[in-house]
């Protein structure tokens, strides 16, 4: 079943100026749609007005039925917290069965568990359980119900980094053929979850696109940034105009693990930082009065000079200024 | 506050339950032997003296021996007319009041007509907490009203009450001045904040995101109420029951105002008959009959609430844990 939402929400705490979510989006049948965007651009609350959570003007759709109108146990959707949200006074065999009571079609919840390799915490309760597990069963609590569409906000963000690697591939799993709407921050889930990214920022959508699209060709200096792609302010740089084919003013974007690094190469650079990453370095070079950053395996000393080779096929030139992207 | 991480005195071989009970004995000892000798000053000086040794013995902070001494005076103020008050009845007078009719049918007013008001304040007031919990526009209005009879003088209360609901007032039908149903009315105006504060408290402290996920998963919001939000909020509403209760047991100026004496089913006769509220009773008696007479009345009254008080707190302890937050 597909999605479509264009929906717009006014949210104000106390003494806080009040943030407004203006964004709209489409996810076809089976596809996963991931909503990337920094802290407190208003994904979450994106996904939860989607949900029904919080009142909105604006339709969402499930294929032709307009479910804008009706409260949140009617809208055939799925839900995974990021802080889980179990029931912590019932089992989680009964946090997962709780669905079944009010709709026709559900699955078993001890299949469900076996099938998500936590059958063995059937008859306990959440607060025994660690965050992988816990996180495991608010997704077969979601799935048990057969939703239409999945929503997710950041199931991976409270956990360590091997559990959330290990959830990371069973999702991917998981969601294959189902229709599902996730929202994250980090790039690193988007990439490996999405069919399509749609990029948030300030309660908009900026941009739209597949992964490539996304990583490769992003549509402004803040994408450029967020999805961690250097964003070279043109005319602070022209070395690089000297060898590549940029107009004279505007953001060219340009993937961190397309630029050579070497004896010889493009443009001479000086580095300035070196960042020990899992199997290779992260190295921020000074060319001009920019900074770029390319992966090498080499490990060259701050203030050492080396050689830069910018494919040119890789260069996107996406805005007019560089801005600044919260983490 | 958090535990202190070092002492002075070490626990490891001794227990922190042992030394409590340690302590406790050594108060019991003190405070038998000044009874006995008639000092009960001394009593109090012994009281303070020792909660500033052992804080020492325990810590040697000057802060924290000087914060348990100045507490230690409040504790004189509250446990030493207790303890006088308990030592200085009469066993044999306290039995006869036990036996005596009168007595029982006080007893059984007491603590049936607190609990019909505590029962009246949980009805009305858990719905009304649960809002006062999610927020709405007046909201501090609503709550000013709440919090009125926490400072309002319990006679004016009454007063107000007899405004309110009494002749010329609303529900002119329903017989409010010395009948049971203003009895428990004024119980219930000035015990409700507590059992609408402690219930609000708990529903703020459930996480949204938990009422978030029944709705998505099929439950409306009665459902929702029933098996999420209500049961994880148990404990508030016990603990604001119980509290609603004990406000009203101890309830004087309004329920003398409205209800100074009433008529009311007493099962154990299997007819009505006519009662005053036990705190009346005990001032009634306190005026005709003096301190002892009275003492023994409120020593039974106090015995019995205590016990009603522990039982409650007991059978509600275990089954309405939440099993830790989520």
């Amino acid at each position: 079943m597909s999605l479509h939402a264009d929906v717009s929400a006014t949210f104000s705490a106390d003494g806080a100026e009040s943030f407004h979510v203006d964004a709209a989006f489409d996810v076809d049948r089976g596809e996963s749609l991931v909503i990337l965007g920094p802290s407190g651009s208003g994904k979450t609350l994106l996904l939860e007005t989607v949900a029904g959570f919080h009142p909105h003007d604006g339709p969402v759709t499930l294929d032709d039925r307009r479910v804008s109108d009706v409260p949140p146990e009617h809208r055939d959707f799925g839900f995974v917290f990021q802080d889980y949200a179990l029931f912590p006074h019932m089992t989680i065999t009964e946090n997962v069965g709780f669905g079944s009571r009010y709709h026709d079609d559900t699955r078993d919840a001890t299949a469900l568990l076996a099938e998500l390799g936590v059958s063995e915490l059937a008859d306990r309760y959440p607060p025994t359980l660690s965050g992988g597990e816990k996180q495991r069963v608010a997704l077969a609590r979601a799935l048990a119900v057969r939703p239409e569409v999945m929503l997710l906000d950041e199931p991976l963000a409270a956990l360590d980094v091997p559990t959330r690697q290990a959830l990371r591939d069973d999702l991917a799993d998981v969601l294959t053929d189902v229709t599902a709407v996730y929202v994250t921050h980090n790039r690193t889930t988007a990439r490996a979850l999405a069919d399509r990214i749609a990029v948030m920022n300030d309660g908009q959508i900026v941009q739209v696109g597949t992964p490539d699209e996304i990583f490769e060709r992003p549509s402004s200096p803040m994408v450029a940034r967020f999805t961690g792609s250097n964003a070279i302010t043109i005319e602070d740089a022209p070395s690089l105009r000297a060898v590549l084919d940029l107009p004279s003013e505007g953001v060219a974007a340009l993937r961190p693990e397309a630029i050579g690094v070497g004896d010889d190469g493009d443009v001479r650079a000086r580095v300035e930082r070196v960042v020990r990453e899992d199997v290779t370095n992260r190295v921020t070079f000074r060319v001009d009065d920019v900074t770029v950053e390319a992966y090498t395996d080499r490990t060259p000393a701050t203030g050492e000079y080396l050689w830069l080779t910018f494919p040119a096929e890789r260069v996107h030139v996406c805005g007019t200024r560089v801005e600044s992207v919260p983490s | 506050m958090g535990t202190s991480t070092e002492t002075r005195f070490s626990l490891d071989g001794v227990g922190r339950g042992s030394l409590v009970v340690a302590f406790i004995a050594l108060q019991a000892c003190a405070f038998v032997a000044t009874y006995i000798t008639d000092r009960p000053t001394w009593y109090a000086l012994f009281m303070i003296g020792s909660v500033a040794a052992t804080a020492y013995a325990l810590d040697g902070d000057a802060f924290t021996v000087g914060v348990a001494t100045l507490g230690s005076v409040l504790m004189i103020v509250l446990a030493l007319p207790l303890f006088l008050f308990v030592a200085r009845q009469s066993p044999s007078l306290v039995i006869e009041k036990a036996l005596d009719s009168d007595v029982h049918r006080v007893l059984y007013l007491g603590i049936y007509g607190p609990l019909l008001a505590a029962i009246l304040s949980l009805v009305f007031g858990v719905p009304l907490a649960h809002l006062l919990a999610q927020g709405f526009p007046g909201q501090p209005l609503v709550e000013s009203l709440v919090d009125l009879p926490l400072v309002v003088p319990h006679s004016v209360a009454g007063i107000i009450i007899l405004f309110g609901f009494g002749k010329g007032g609303a529900f002119p039908s329903i017989s409010i001045l010395g009948s049971m149903a203003g009895m428990v009315l004024a119980m219930a105006f000035v015990s409700a904040p507590y059992a609408v504060n402690a219930t609000r408290e708990a529903f703020e402290s459930i996480n949204d995101r938990l009422e978030y996920a029944s709705r998505i998963h099929g439950a409306n919001r009665w459902e929702t109420f029933r098996r999420i939000t209500g049961p994880l909020a148990v404990r508030g509403m016990v603990t604001g029951g119980v509290l609603a209760w004990a406000r009203a047991v101890s309830e004087f100026g309004a329920v003398a105002v409205v209800a100074y004496s009433v008529d009311f089913f007493y099962p154990f006769a299997g007819k009505k008959v006519t009662g005053q509220h036990a705190p009346v009773f005990v001032y009634n008696t306190y005026l005709q009959g003096g301190l002892e007479q009275s003492g023994a009345v409120a020593f039974l009254l106090l015995a019995v609430s205590g016990l009603i008080f522990l039982l409650v707190r007991y059978l509600t302890g275990d089954s309405t844990s939440t099993r830790g937050v989520v």
